[in-house]
């Protein structure tokens, strides 16, 4: 019976070592190893799409933080600290173009997979993003729901999501060749921009 | 010896399995939860909460009477006064206004402190004479984020003459309130950076405070008649 037993523990504490083991030997990750995105119209978010995010999402106790994932910088929030020698403080220059930038590159590397299929499928059902799902509630989101599916910030988002970037084929489209927003998503995209 | 060969067979394997160390331990696990569960209700296991309360240091006795409604001006109120403690009473929303960017000791008493939610919910609430002013659940039922603030100091809050609700200033915040009911989380006493736009403050610089010749408190708390209702709450 004592033998019994002293099997079965040690069988346990085996199972953990081996675990740990196996944790421990995984492999280094590939340096060299790229994944190359398909990304939305970078001059369309610029003009119409980032005033809209800095305002609802950057201020400073939400996504305006160093510590998120999908992290924004704006006049009003969290402020770029490599650029201008630090001087940009929190409330007083504008947004700069490298904070943009920024703010682009963070939404669209949150999934990069899933922004390329989504790219790659012409916007089509956008709510598959991580980033639409929590800002609707699909998915936990500690700030609550951010948008609704009604309101005119998500629908100029994805109308943005929507500008074809890639043909059927999947040659890319020159920017300057790119469709623009519609009248209805650029209204949507200023009323939205004026939030809150 | 011989009481022990006589519970021999199945009823000692019964009697073994209710009193040997299995028993005792299935025992000390269902008097051991309770216990814990108590022990996390009572004190934050969270690291990063208990550090941040830890940060704040000792209640300054010679600047403010400690552990009262007047204490720790500019620093974030809901880190203790929260669900995870240690302060008994929890605040949905708290912080400090102060009448310029850089002195500590120039604090805005009596300012109406303005908070509009989502649902078009108004509700205006006053400073104390240390510049101090908090909400509780109960004065704010069902609090929304985002919310908009402004704050408004007036010449002579409550007077009855002309020009004693006149504003001697009138501040409104550019962005919204996401989610912290701690305005010092973001609004860090007297640092401006990349991260903090700094103190809430009344106007933007010493001189202009000087200019203005604002009423400053002699002390606090004191005696002096005061206005504890904003113009929109007064019957």
């Amino acid at each position: 019976m004592k033998a019994l037993r002293v099997a079965f523990f040690a069988s346990i504490v085996g199972s953990f070592v081996a675990f740990a083991a196996a944790l421990s030997c995984a492999s280094s990750p590939d340096e060299n190893r790229l994944t190359q995105a398909i990304v939305p119209d970078y001059d369309t978010y610029v003009a119409t799409v980032d005033t809209y995010l800095t305002r609802r999402c950057g201020s400073l106790d939400c996504h305006g933080q160093a510590g998120r994932a999908y992290r924004i910088y704006s006049r009003e929030g969290f402020r770029l600290y490599t650029i201008q020698d630090g001087a940009l403080v929190s409330g007083q220059q504008p947004t700069a173009p490298e904070e943009q930038r920024a703010n682009f590159q963070a939404l669209v590397a949150l999934e990069p997979e899933e922004m390329t299929r989504l790219m790659a499928r012409q916007g089509e059902n956008p709510n598959l993003l991580l980033f639409l799902r929590k800002s609707l509630k699909l998915e936990r989101h500690k700030g609550g729901p951010a948008m609704a599916e009604d309101d005119p910030g998500y629908r100029c988002v994805v109308a943005w999501l929507s500008i074809p970037v890639v043909k059927g084929d999947g040659t890319p489209i020159p920017p300057k060749d790119r469709a623009k927003l519609s009248a209805s998503a650029q209204r949507n995209c200023t009323e939205a921009a004026s939030f809150p | 010896m011989q009481k022990r060969s006589s519970t021999a067979g199945a009823p000692l394997s019964k009697a073994r399995a209710l009193s040997l160390p299995g028993a005792r331990r299935l025992c000390a696990v269902l008097c051991g939860l309770p216990f814990l569960a108590t022990l996390a209700v009572s004190c934050s296991l969270d690291p990063v909460h208990r550090a941040g309360v830890k940060n704040l240091g000792t209640e300054q006795s010679n600047l403010y009477p400690p552990e009262s409604e007047y204490h720790r001006p500019g620093e974030p109120c809901a880190l203790c006064h929260s669900a995870a403690g240690p302060a008994n009473s929890d605040y949905v929303l708290a912080g400090t206004v102060f009448w310029g960017p850089d002195k500590y000791e120039r604090r805005v008493d009596q300012a109406y402190v303005r908070i509009v939610g989502p649902e078009k919910t108004k509700k205006c609430f006053v400073t104390n004479c240390n510049g101090n002013f908090y909400v509780t659940s109960e004065e704010y039922k069902n609090i929304k984020f985002p919310l908009l603030v402004s704050v408004e100091r007036v010449n002579k809050p409550g007077g009855k003459g002309a020009d004693d609700e006149k504003s001697i200033k009138v501040r409104r915040m550019s962005s919204h309130i996401g989610r912290d009911a701690s305005c010092a989380t973001c609004h860090i006493l007297g640092l401006r950076d990349f991260g903090s736009p700094g103190q809430i403050r009344m106007f933007d610089t010493e001189g202009e405070v000087d200019a203005a010749k604002v009423p400053l408190a002699s002390s606090c708390p004191n005696d002096l008649p005061r206005e504890t209702l904003c113009p929109e709450d007064r019957l």
